[in-house]
């Protein structure tokens, strides 16, 4: 196995980690996305469907090491995404087919309670326009500096580097070259503030909202960071490799915050959440999918992880689907 | 201020939701946790946190309106208003009743012993 493997192996690890114990994140009473009585997850039965997942797991997982080790050094997309989302999908299949032996032999059903809080001042997700305007403001700042100091810019620039330190792709001093970190980060902001501002809107007034929103109006100050110091690199004279492994810990610092609060706010709330999502088996599809035509939520708090998954029963979310893959390929066609 | 109220529903009940709404909110507004003055969440709020279509809880607001609880303001929700309780006429004194004897008769089909149901009834005109 070549050492460059391992750059790619590493990631499929992180997931296959989080794919682990993904059936055990969820709530009490829910077990592989299908409503079941709190004692059902530890029982014999109940473990027994847990590690038959696991070793489905296990053995996608080896299959997919094996398979990136082999081509990822010599094809990294091709050699790299396709073992990954054969192990995402091959997972799924082992998720679906326990959630459908759960909810046929083990299922129960609760009353679809629902409660909303008459309080306009009820804990709102807001959007606050000062507070997020600052990262562009760093931004165009930036943007601005650059092109204060354009003579300082040498003609042709390194932007990509190899694990070693060796510079192995270039940019010429143009446009294009000089503000196209800039504009990523601009448009990665727009990206994840759009979405903030949807979900304050089209999402259930829950404590699992507030933190979203909130993670997602924070995260924007590391990213901006990040795309401001790569905006920078081409001013430095010297090895860009610390003021980058700076950038790579103190986002890895940022997101750690980010995680412990947030575990920390749902965890205070857990009891006290006025406004529970939608009890019923029936809306989730192979307890992953939430299909309510009669819910005008977009946004519903996942059952199974964390965080928030889409209504498919209504059309505008195939539209914001679609607004998220023009946003997921433009900064690769802005680097073009 | 209607702090800390909340209005719950079961929406796989036999009960409507929109009767639900207008049943749950009329309580409150009796009893006084909804004050004159108390501001409701907008109809998209409201029907968003209950998981039901705009129109039934926009139906809920009107009934309301139409008895004189609240003031529907265009796009941003309803204000509970002061209302001097009408003297109820006695078609309409004989269709509650109706209504309470048949909700009294389905309380006993169920089981409930009729000195529970005496007990119930007394807390829920105290209550109120």
């Amino acid at each position: 196995m070549k050492a460059e493997a391992l750059i790619f192996i590493c990631p499929l690890i992180l997931v296959g980690v989080i794919l682990y114990y993904l059936p055990l994140i969820t709530r009490p009473g829910i077990y592989f996305g299908a409503t079941v009585d709190p004692g059902f997850p530890p029982s014999g039965e109940g473990r027994r469907l847990l590690r038959a997942y696991r070793w489905q797991l296990g053995l996608w997982m080896v299959a997919a090491i094996v398979a990136t080790a082999f081509f990822a050094p010599e094809h990294p997309l091709l050699g790299s995404i396709p073992p990954l989302f054969a192990l995402l999908a091959a997972v799924s299949f082992a998720y679906w087919r326990n959630f459908r032996e759960v909810h046929k032999h083990y299922g129960v059903s609760r009353p679809d309670v629902r409660q909303a809080s008459l309080s306009p001042a009820a804990p709102p997700a807001s959007f606050r326009p000062g507070f997020l305007l600052l990262p562009f403001l760093a931004l165009l700042l930036t943007a601005l500096y650059l092109h204060l100091h354009w003579n300082e810019i040498p003609q042709r620039f390194p932007v990509h580097w190899l694990a070693n330190g060796q510079p192995n792709r270039w940019a010429t001093r143009d446009w294009h070259g000089v503000y196209s970190p800039l504009l990523m980060g601009a448009a990665i902001n727009f990206f994840l503030l759009g979405l903030a501002w949807m979900l304050a809107r089209l999402s259930r007034n829950t404590v699992m909202r507030y933190v979203t929103v909130r993670v997602l109006e924070v995260l924007v100050y590391p990213l901006t960071l990040t795309f401001v110091v790569i905006g920078l690199l081409p001013l430095t004279k010297f090895n860009p490799l610390a003021p980058l492994l700076c950038v790579v810990a103190g986002m890895l610092l940022a997101i750690a915050g980010v995680l412990y609060w947030s575990y920390r706010k749902i965890s205070a709330a857990r009891e006290t959440d006025v406004s529970p999502e939608p009890q019923a088996d029936t809306y989730w599809k192979a307890g992953l999918f939430y299909y309510n035509p009669g819910d005008p939520a977009i946004f519903v708090a996942k059952r199974t992880g964390i965080g928030y998954t889409f209504n498919f029963a209504h059309k505008v979310v195939w539209l914001v689907l679609a607004g998220i893959l023009i946003a997921a390929f433009l900064p690769v066609l802005l680097l073009k | 201020m209607a702090s800390n109220v909340t209005l719950r529903i079961e929406l796989d009940s036999a009960v409507p939701a929109y009767r639900q709404i207008v049943d749950g909110l009329r309580i409150l507004l009796v009893n006084g946790q909804l004050a004159p003055g108390s501001e409701l969440p907008s109809v998209r709020r409201m029907a968003l946190d209950l998981g039901v279509h705009f129109n039934t809880v926009a139906e809920a607001y009107r009934t309301l309106a139409d008895e004189g609880w609240l003031e529907l303001r265009q796009g941003r929700g309803a204000t509970v208003v002061k209302r001097e309780a009408p003297a109820a006429g006695s078609e309409q004194v004989e269709d509650l009743r109706r209504r309470l004897q048949a909700l009294t008769a389905e309380m006993l089909a169920k089981g409930v012993p009729a000195a529970k149901l005496r007990s119930l009834m007394r807390a829920a005109a105290e209550e109120l």
